[in-house]
């Protein structure tokens, strides 16, 4: 889903590659992203939760905290893992209308 | 599991599909209100009035970002358009609804509620509109969207 990725493997493949970079896009990849819900408010908590288990198939209980989290603490961590996937999980967020964005750990 | 209960807009029928139990009058302000989120999703991610629906991906690298929404506001809007789809067809019949339409109407009521609520710049610490608010048709209509999504959240998920 990410284009940066791609498109840097692309141009390896006409450029010579400066191992250097290539050094840093591997630690690059390396670390994970995290994905954030920030509170808002309109969502009620029930659909927020609803969403997490939805979105995620966690528990009603473990989505509940995490709703409460984001309720409480203003943001929540509700998964990790590849810019991809965090990517996708962002975008499912979105389209379910919630507040989420993704940054490197 | 649920027991029917006659009484409320959202019925969960024996064979696990619903019944929107809505007056003729509700219906058709739900159908007008399909209408007006289709027209404004039809002015385009940019609109202020859409500001919730299109957030920010990447807080803290706005090129990331643009690279990101470059991608993916073309399929929100196109997952938003099938779900009003959807829900204008469930609102049009009296068949029984499934579980994948009554999906579509929590996420129409919600884009609604996401758009009225930005109208009315909602707080958490909001307290109750007054009759002479300007806005106070707003203000209930959004009260009304909220008690109908508990309604098919709790359907959804059988509570």
């Amino acid at each position: 889903m990410s284009f940066t990725t791609s498109a840097t493997v692309a141009q390896s493949q006409i450029a010579e590659p400066d191992l250097t970079e290539k050094v840093d896009e591997v630690v690059d990849l390396d670390t994970p992203w995290i994905v954030l819900v920030w509170n808002d408010p309109i969502n009620l908590m029930s659909y927020v939760s609803f969403i997490f288990q939805k979105l995620f198939g966690y528990s009603k209980e473990k989505a509940d905290l995490l709703m409460l989290d984001v309720h409480e603490k203003g943001r929540a961590v509700v998964s990790t893992g590849s810019r991809e996937h965090a990517e996708m999980d962002v975008f499912r967020l979105h389209e379910h209308g919630l507040w989420a964005t993704m940054q490197q750990d | 599991m649920r027991r029917k209960r006659p009484d409320g807009p959202i019925i969960v029928r024996d064979d696990g599909t619903f019944t929107i139990n809505l007056q003729d009058h509700e219906r058709e302000t739900m159908l007008d209100l399909v209408g007006q989120l289709e027209t404004v999703l039809s002015s385009g991610p940019d609109d202020e009035r859409l500001r919730r629906l299109y957030p920010t991906a990447y807080n803290e690298n706005p090129e990331h970002d643009a690279e990101y929404q470059g991608f993916m506001r073309e399929e929100l809007t196109q997952s938003r358009a099938a779900s009003i789809a959807t829900v204008r067809e469930m609102l049009s019949s009296d068949s029984p609804v499934t579980e994948n339409q009554l999906g579509a109407f929590m996420m129409v009521l919600n884009n609604l509620r996401l758009i009225l609520g930005t109208l009315l710049d909602v707080n958490e610490d909001d307290d109750e509109p007054e009759e002479t608010d300007p806005l106070y048709g707003q203000w209930q209509l959004y009260g009304y969207l909220g008690w109908l999504l508990e309604w098919v959240i709790s359907s959804l998920t059988g509570e």
